[in-house]
């Protein structure tokens, strides 16, 4: 090393100084700040420049609020709505895989693209959707007809064949175009094209998608609903087609199959279990996930016994965010779809392309079959993206959803999570600063115990 | 023609029988599939964000605006400053991104191209902070602003974001990955500490700086909570703020909320477009790596 | 140009690690040392000492009649060149010459000229356009060869150049470094860990091992009389073959013997060697002689019978390298000894057969890994 170490502490501190400076300022002063805030009763309402109330050590006051005290049904609720919204966690993991694994399928004609199909079925889509952009702008009857309709002059049974006709005609181009646009990008691009396709909603995620959605889910009018109505409708109509037993013996046949699979599944583990931690937690693992079947398993044979008896009053589509029941729903779905393409798919994809061929082939040769080898070769290698995936996942969930509960309900009960409460409690009505940090404390607490836990589940996951 | 011998068939054994068509058609399918469903939201919204106040609510039923009109979004800007929020926003995000890439890169150099005494010490507790979530930061972030002055003010958007830890350790990484014996020909060459870093080790750290630059912007770009918490101000609005406010007061003229969200989704594809492999790169690195 | 002087200089890494220890030396102007040893001996750390790049723990170092333990490196009036070349990858060629001399303000015509004129001596005129990225792995090395040339220093250091390049081309441009030594006769120092370029390259080998030097002289004269019996296992390849025996005298002469097998008379003519081996007679040493000290014919003044030089050994494996062959053989004792000899077709394996050891060419070591050389102790 070139120079004196003082002189090297000089260079050095001179480079840092900016950084640490604000490291200081920002980071570690304010966490030992928050800290000792926390056992404070420091509110900006009576600590402030007009009244000279010392602020007050409170001791563990703030969390004993929380946690049993005054503010627990609060808190509670709030963690509740924070946890159930992370059900879409594993849901969009699982998204992510699958996409990287159709991203990364070999087989895929998307594999590096062909620009000059690309490019002639791109301009054969141009050229379509400008003749229909053309079509659907020329002025007719429609428009004022269906004013009428909307304003209630006439009801929307009243429109002509034509005019229906019309209207679903102008839904086929536009998915023909949207559909034909899709296929060219991927044809001219490759998997490239997919990927950012993909990539999009996460990298926009924010108050502009938000409000998006929150026209995409309005009950009337909003694209979401306008699709599952003919569903739900045909369904109604199915149903009623076929005789109550029918659905009722589904509903049978399918959890009795879930129950038989998954009480195979806990007797091989038994049958096979290993000695010690490991097959312990190996058991558990078969166990956990014997559970998570027979809970879809219940979930699906649920919904066939009753859908007969709903189905006679006619299947309608929820209003979302309004009713209490789906509002949540609502959100994780739209957080799935916002984060399946994401950060998450493009570690998965980094995580496969590392995978090494020859394991592949080494399989392919002991006689695996291609879900044996997802099973037995893709899966552990990617046991530590995955690791990674969850622990960061996680701790994005406990702390998230308030951009969401801000936007899309504007703070409705049934979606206020714990960083909303915080929120609350810190910058509106009573400013409570010290309570605040208590929330935001309590919260680290949970995040590192599930850390922890994640920890240790995921070493024993990627031992074995 | 003597019997040519026949040629060995390159199959690739992972992934199916690769040269079946069936396959190779379902995995295009899926993929175009998924590809319809990221893509139709946002047709939609060009859609509701070209039609009349009245076509719109009828969208579901017509398929397509009857007539255009472009003009909502020249509208929106008569609505709202929505010209001071596109403004603040990048210039906001802009700042922030420039000091924290400058201070990040500063001290990953000092981090990782000069020894002194008591460097693992100082990096453990940048380390250390690295866990601690951004929520526990809110609140003292917040009295600090408040302290030094800065509530309500660019100061305050900026300045606390004009630092990170993580950005230190990823450039840090980086850097490290960039071998110590050009350091040291620059020095011999006649270089010192402050022209290695500027002609040397950044040039080299390019793409982990760009990285960084990227993720900061957009970031900040989108960040929503500490603007809420720290503007009172209308002139001071970012755009997630202003869109907040413009769909609270505007909310029922739908084209004109999705002409603006449109709006402000352009920023960010056109960067991501510019710079996808860049970013690509980065997050794998970042996993690889932190 | 200058004179490059090393007085009892020593590092120790983070106050543990001991590098370098008493390392003494006089580099005359002009003069291409070259300092080889078994990795981690020290080598880089000492040049790196010179270069500036690392601070000097004791001792002082003096270029050009100034000490320069606190000059910085740039200021040192110095040039390297690294293993793997440290080429500024974002700059292109002419702009990775051009560098060290823009730092130093010297105006463009003059970097103009010197970059040029470097690359034509190196014939790489045409590559002044590329990154080093586009480069193959011989061009490389000559950028940075190039890059050390411009600044016209007063010393070269370089730190094993030549060890990235594949074994042929590392030959062409050992052969081309000596070259332009002989062209530019600036002081150089190179460090190795292959003996062979360090025989063909210096005009004075640096032999170190941990930390230390153990002997400083001319390639030759350190092949011939190496100070000890690391110097001399160091050096040679394949390398010299060593045999645990004490002295007898018989008569007047004294003689090696090892085992029952090995009866050798020594030379002894000059009076101080006669005396030195007197006086280790009875005591365990070691035989030390090269493999091409054998051979499977009779020579030199020792011929036999009277000189007891034949030794009968069983022969395992045979290696053609040529107009020689080496033959792996085995003592009674079991000890594997290597010979390489004339090389001859259906040369027996597997048969004892005598050799003939030349006592011209056969060295007497005390025991142990750096046992002084008693025979041939170097002049
Ligand atoms: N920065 C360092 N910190 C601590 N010890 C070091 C450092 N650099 C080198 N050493 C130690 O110093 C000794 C000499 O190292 P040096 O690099 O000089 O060896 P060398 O002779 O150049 O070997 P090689 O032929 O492998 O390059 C080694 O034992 C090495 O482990
Ligand atoms: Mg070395």
């Amino acid at each position: 090393m070139i120079g004196s170490a003082r002189k090297r502490l000089l260079i050095a501190l001179a480079f840092l100084l900016p950084n640490l400076l604000g490291f200081l300022v920002f980071t570690a002063g304010p966490v030992l700040f928050s800290l000792a805030m926390s056992f404070t009763d420091w509110a900006l309402t009576k600590h402030n420049s007009f009244s000279s109330t010392p602020v007050r050590f409170v001791g563990i006051e703030n969390y004993a609020r929380l946690l049993w005290g005054d503010e627990s049904g609060f808190f509670w609720n709030y963690f509740g709505n924070t946890v159930y919204l992370m059900i879409g966690i594993p849901i969009g993991i699982a998204g992510s895989l699958g996409l990287a694994l159709l991203l990364n399928a070999k087989s895929s004609p998307a594999g590096r693209g062909s620009k000059a199909w690309g490019v002639g079925v791109a301009l054969a889509v141009t050229a379509i959707s400008c003749f229909g952009v053309w079509m659907l702008t020329t002025p007719g009857p429609a428009p004022t007809e269906l004013t009428a309709v909307k304003s209630g002059e006439i009801g929307l049974t009243d429109l002509t064949v034509f005019q229906v006709d019309r209207a679903r005609s102008n839904a086929a181009v536009l998915a023909m175009a949207v559909l034909g646009a899709v296929v060219a990008g991927g044809m001219a691009f490759g998997s490239a094209f997919f990927r950012t396709l993909f990539y999009l909603p996460s990298l926009l995620a924010g108050v502009a998608m938000f409000l998006l959605w929150k026209t995409l889910y309005r009950p009337r009018g909003g694209l979401i609903n306008a699709g599952l109505e003919p569903l739900l409708n045909w369904i109604t109509h199915a149903t009623k087609q076929t005789p109550e037993w029918v659905w009722k013996a589904g509903a049978a046949g399918v959890f009795g199959l879930v129950a038989m699979l998954a009480g195979l599944t806990v007797v091989n583990g038994v049958r096979n279990l290993g000695s010690g931690v490991a097959g312990a937690a190996a058991l558990f693992g078969r166990v956990a996930w014997a559970a998570t079947l027979l809970a879809a398993g219940w979930g699906v044979a649920i919904v066939l016994w009753r859908v007969h008896g709903w189905a006679a009053d006619g299947l309608k589509p929820p209003d979302w965010l309004i009713d209490p029941t789906y509002a949540k729903p609502a959100l994780i779905v739209m957080g799935v779809w916002c984060g399946v393409g994401g950060g998450n798919m493009l570690l998965y994809l980094a995580g496969l392309s590392n995978v090494p061929p020859e394991l592949y082939e080494a399989a392919s040769i002991d006689g695996a079959s291609g879900w044996q080898r997802f099973k037995h070769v893709t899966w552990p290698q990617l046991a530590p993206t995955t690791f990674f995936i969850v622990i960061m996942s996680t701790i994005g969930g406990l702390q998230g959803g308030f951009e969401q509960a801000m936007v899309m309900t504007g703070g409705a009960a049934e979606t206020r999570v714990l960083a909303f409460y915080l929120y609350e409690r810190a910058f509106k009505g009573t400013f409570e600063l010290g309570l605040a940090s208590a929330i935001a404390w309590v919260m680290f607490a949970m995040i590192f115990a599930m850390t922890i836990v994640n920890f240790r589940l995921g070493s024993q996951m990627t031992n074995d | 023609m003597p019997e040519q011998p026949a040629q060995p068939r390159t199959t690739i054994v992972g992934e199916g029988r690769a040269g079946l068509p069936i396959s190779r058609v379902a995995v295009f399918a899926g993929l175009t599939l998924f590809g319809v469903t990221a893509a139709v939201p946002f047709v939609w919204q060009i859609l509701m964000s070209l039609a009349t106040l009245t076509d719109v609510d009828l969208l579901t039923q017509t398929g397509f605006p009857p007539t255009l009109l472009p003009s909502n979004y020249g509208l929106v800007f008569e609505r709202v400053p929505f010209a001071k929020y596109f403004f603040n926003s990048f210039f906001v995000a802009g700042w922030v991104t420039i000091l924290q890439v400058i201070t990040c890169a500063m001290a990953a150099y000092a981090f990782s191209r000069v020894q002194w005494p008591g460097r693992e010490k100082v990096f453990l507790l940048y380390l250390g902070t690295l866990m601690i979530p951004g929520v526990v930061l809110m609140v003292p972030n917040f009295a600090v602003v408040l302290g030094l002055g800065m509530f309500n003010s660019y100061w305050g958007l900026i300045i606390p974001g004009a630092f990170s830890a993580f950005g230190t350790f990823m450039l840090r990484q980086f850097m490290l990955t960039i071998p110590t014996s050009l350091d040291e020909a620059a020095a011999i060459d006649g270089a010192g500490h402050w022209r290695i870093f500027t002609e040397v080790v950044l040039p080299l750290a390019r793409p982990g700086v760009i990285v960084l630059a990227i993720f900061c912007f957009l970031g900040n770009y989108n960040s929503f909570f500490w603007p809420l918490i720290l503007v009172k101000d209308v002139n001071l609005r970012t755009l997630p703020l202003g869109l907040l406010v413009f769909d609270s007061s505007y909310g029922r003229e739908t084209p004109l909320i999705m002409a603006a969200s449109l709006m402000a989704m352009v920023p960010p594809v056109v960067i991501f477009l510019l710079l996808n492999r860049y970013l690509v790169k980065g997050i794998q690195l970042g996993a690889v790596k932190g | 140009m200058a004179q490059v002087v090393l007085r009892n200089v020593g590092k120790v890494y983070d106050r543990k690690v001991r590098a370098v220890e008493g390392f003494n030396l006089d580099i005359r102007d002009g003069e291409f040392v070259v300092f080889v040893g078994p990795s981690g001996c020290g080598k880089s750390t000492t040049l790196r000492m010179i270069a500036g790049l690392e601070d000097i723990t004791e001792g002082t170092v003096d270029i050009g009649g100034r000490v320069v333990n606190h000059v910085h490196p740039k200021d040192r009036d110095i040039a390297m060149v690294f293993q793997n070349y440290a080429l500024y990858p974002h700059m292109t060629v002419f702009k990775n010459l051009a560098f060290g001399l823009m730092l130093r303000k010297m105006p463009k015509e003059e970097i103009r000229r010197r970059v040029g004129e470097a690359a034509r001596l190196l014939g790489i005129e045409q590559l002044l356009e590329r990154k080093p990225k586009a480069l193959s792995g011989g061009q490389r090395q000559r950028v940075a060869l190039g890059r050390a040339i411009v600044r016209e220093p007063q010393v070269f250091l370089f730190d094993e150049p030549l060890s990235n390049l594949d074994a042929k081309l590392r030959v062409v441009t050992r052969t081309e470094l000596k070259n332009l030594h002989q062209r530019l006769r600036t002081t150089t120092i190179y460090v190795t860990h292959d003996q062979e370029e360090a025989m063909t390259l210096g005009d004075r080998i640096v032999v170190m091992s941990n930390g230390r030097i153990q002997q400083v002289d001319t390639p030759l004269n350190v092949y011939r009389r190496p100070v000890n019996r690391f110097v001399a296992a160091f050096l040679g390849s394949p390398p010299m073959n060593f045999v645990e025996g004490t002295i007898a005298r018989e008569g007047q002469r004294p003689v090696f013997v090892g085992g029952d097998w090995l009866r050798l008379a020594l030379p002894a003519d000059q009076p101080g060697v006669a005396a030195d081996l007197a006086r280790h007679e009875g005591r365990p040493l070691v035989l030390g002689f090269r493999p091409n000290a054998m051979s499977e014919h009779a020579a030199g003044k020792f011929a036999p019978p009277g000189g007891g030089n034949a030794l009968r050994l069983a022969t395992t494996v045979v290696e053609p390298l040529g107009d020689k062959i080496d033959v792996s053989c085995q003592t009674p004792a079991g000890q594997r000894l290597i010979a390489r000899i004339d090389a001859r077709d259906n040369f027996p394996a597997g048969q004892t057969i005598e050799f003939f050891l030349d006592p011209e060419h056969v060295h007497v070591f005390e025991p142990g890994e750096f046992g002084p050389n008693i025979l041939r102790p170097p002049a």
